[in-house]
C-alpha cells in the first residue's frame, strides 16, 4: 500500500482535515488544490482500503468519497463508517458520475450526508463544505455541553472530587466487581478534625481552602485506581479496589500522615489540619453492600474520634460479632 | 460499426477546463501531465482486460477514464471511455474492442492538438 500523501497545514494553523478518496488522480489533485486554497488540510487515498484506514482516525471529521473505487467502494465506506464507534461524527460527501435518483437515494441511505455529481462544480463544493462544517460545529458545541454537564453532575464543585452520588455508585460497582473476581473492596471514610473550629476561627472561605488542600493531598497519595469523593460536609469517602484490611490500614496511615504534615496556605494564613479515618474491607463482611460498608466505616470513624482523633480505626464486623461488640479497633 | 473520431469537435475544450479550475493555465498543464501518466498505466490494463474479456475490469477502467476525461473537458476521450464502461456493463466484447480503438485514436488526436497548441 502506498503511504497517504502528507497532509498540508493551512496558514490558519488549526485547519480542518478532509479525506479525499478518489482513484482518479486528476480529480484527486483538483480537489486537493481547491481544498488547500480554501484553508483545509487534506489527506489523499487512491483506493477504498486506504480510505478506510484514514477514516478510523478520530480527528478526521470530513470526507469526500468517490463512489466507484477499487477494493472498497465509497458506498460501502459510508455503510462501514456509520457502524463503527468514533468519538466524533464524520461528515461524508459522496462524489460520483451517477446521477440517477435511485443512486442518490442509495448513497444517502448508505450513510452519506451529501451527494455531488462529477465533474465537481467547485463553487458548489465550497458551499457544501460550509454546510458540513456547520454540522460539525454544532456537534462540537453539543459534545462540549455534554462534557460540562457530566462534570457538573458527577463532580463536587468545591473540591473537584467525585460527588456523593457518584462515589456511592462507584462503591456499588466495585463491590459487584470484587464479588465476581473474589477480591476485597476497601473503603475509608474520613473527616477533618475539629473542622468547625477552622470555620469559626478563620471563616468559611478558609475552611473551603482547607478542604480543597486536603482533597488535593489525598488525591496525590491514593493509588491510581482508587476513587475519592466528597460524601458531605468535611467527610470524604475513598474506594479502594482489591484491598485487604491489612493493606487498607497501611494506605490509611499513609494518607493521615501526609495530610498532617501538609501546611495549608489560605488567605495569607498558614494552617494545618489532621484527619480521623475509619476503614472497612468487604472481606470482613458476610454480605457486603453499600449501606453496610458505609455503616461500618462510620462506626470506625467514630471510634477514631473516640481514640483521640488524628488516627486510623479499622472496622472488623466479623471479629466484633464474635466478640459480641460493634466497636472498631485502632490500627497499629 | 466503428465510429470515426469527430474531427469537428476539438479534443479539449480548454475554456471549459480552465473555467473549472479557476483559470490557471499552469495548473491545467499539471493536470494534463497527470492525465497522460495515468492514461499510459490504464490503457495497458485496459488492453489486457479486453484481451482477457474481463468485463468487470473493463467497466471499472472505463469509468475511471471517463471521470478524468470529463474533469479535463476532453469530449472525445470521455465519450470513448463512457462506451467502454457500457461495454463492460453489457459484457459486449465487440463494443469494448471498438471503443478501445476509438479511445486510442482520440488520445493520439489530443496529443497532436496539444503539440500544435501547447497553451
Amino acid at each position: 500500500m502506498k503511504p497517504l500523501r502528507k497532509a498540508k497545514q493551512s496558514e490558519a494553523g488549526e485547519a480542518m482535515q478532509i479525506l479525499i478518496a478518489d482513484d482518479d488522480p486528476v480529480s484527486g489533485r483538483m480537489l486537493e488544490k481547491n481544498l488547500n486554497k480554501w484553508g483545509y488540510k487534506t489527506l489523499l487515498a487512491d483506493n477504498g482500503q486506504e480510505a478506510w484506514q484514514a477514516l478510523q482516525k478520530p480527528g478526521l471529521r470530513l470526507a469526500l468519497l468517490d463512489w466507484m473505487m477499487p477494493k472498497i467502494t465509497g458506498l460501502e465506506l459510508c455503510q462501514r463508517i456509520r457502524k463503527i464507534s468514533k468519538p466524533n461524527y464524520t461528515y461524508v460527501i459522496l462524489l460520483t458520475a451517477k446521477d440517477e435518483l435511485q443512486d442518490i437515494i442509495r448513497g444517502l441511505e448508505a450513510g452519506a450526508d451529501d451527494y455531488m455529481t462529477k465533474p465537481v462544480n467547485f463553487l458548489e463544493l465550497h458551499a457544501r463544505l460550509q454546510t458540513g462544517r456547520r454540522i460539525i460545529g454544532l456537534e462540537d458545541h453539543l459534545l462540549k455541553t455534554q462534557k460540562r454537564l457530566y462534570v457538573l453532575s458527577t463532580r463536587d464543585n468545591l473540591t473537584s472530587l467525585w460527588n456523593r452520588a457518584t462515589i456511592l455508585r462507584f462503591l456499588d460497582e466495585e463491590l459487584e466487581q470484587g464479588a465476581r473476581q473474589k477480591s476485597p473492596t476497601g473503603a475509608i471514610m474520613l473527616d477533618v478534625d475539629l473542622f468547625k473550629k477552622v470555620n469559626d476561627t478563620h471563616g468559611h472561605l478558609a475552611g473551603d481552602g482547607v478542604l480543597r488542600a486536603i482533597a488535593a493531598c489525598l488525591t496525590e497519595n491514593i493509588r491510581l485506581y482508587d476513587k475519592i469523593g466528597r460524601y458531605g460536609g468535611d467527610e470524604i469517602l475513598i474506594i479502594l479496589p482489591n484491598c485487604s484490611l491489612k493493606n487498607l490500614a497501611k494506605i490509611a496511615e499513609r494518607l493521615r500522615s501526609a495530610c498532617a504534615k501538609n501546611k495549608i496556605n489560605v488567605y495569607g494564613k498558614r494552617l494545618s489540619a489532621t484527619l480521623s479515618l475509619g476503614c472497612v474491607s468487604s472481606e470482613t463482611m458476610d454480605k457486603p453492600s453499600v449501606d453496610r460498608m458505609i455503616l461500618a466505616c462510620d462506626r470506625a470513624l467514630y471510634q477514631a474520634k473516640q481514640q483521640g482523633r488524628n488516627c486510623v480505626a479499622l472496622s472488623d464486623p466479623l471479629a466484633d460479632y464474635r466478640k459480641g461488640t460493634t466497636h472498631g479497633k485502632k490500627a497499629k | 460499426m466503428e465510429k470515426k473520431p469527430n474531427e469537428e469537435i476539438l479534443p479539449i475544450n480548454r475554456a471549459e477546463a480552465l473555467d473549472r479550475i479557476g483559470g490557471d493555465p499552469g495548473f491545467l498543464k499539471e493536470l494534463l501531465e497527470i492525465y497522460f501518466q495515468e492514461y499510459i498505466v490504464r490503457i495497458k490494463e485496459l488492453r489486457g482486460a479486453v484481451q482477457g474479456q474481463k468485463f468487470q475490469k473493463i467497466l471499472e477502467l472505463g469509468h475511471t477514464l471517463k471521470g478524468s476525461s470529463a474533469n479535463l473537458s476532453l469530449p472525445g476521450l470521455r465519450q470513448a471511455a463512457t462506451d467502454i464502461e457500457m461495454a463492460g456493463r453489457e459484457k459486449d466484447i465487440e463494443k469494448a474492442k471498438d471503443s478501445f480503438s476509438r479511445l486510442e485514436r482520440e488520445f493520439e488526436r489530443l496529443k497532436r492538438h496539444l503539440a500544435q497548441f501547447p497553451d
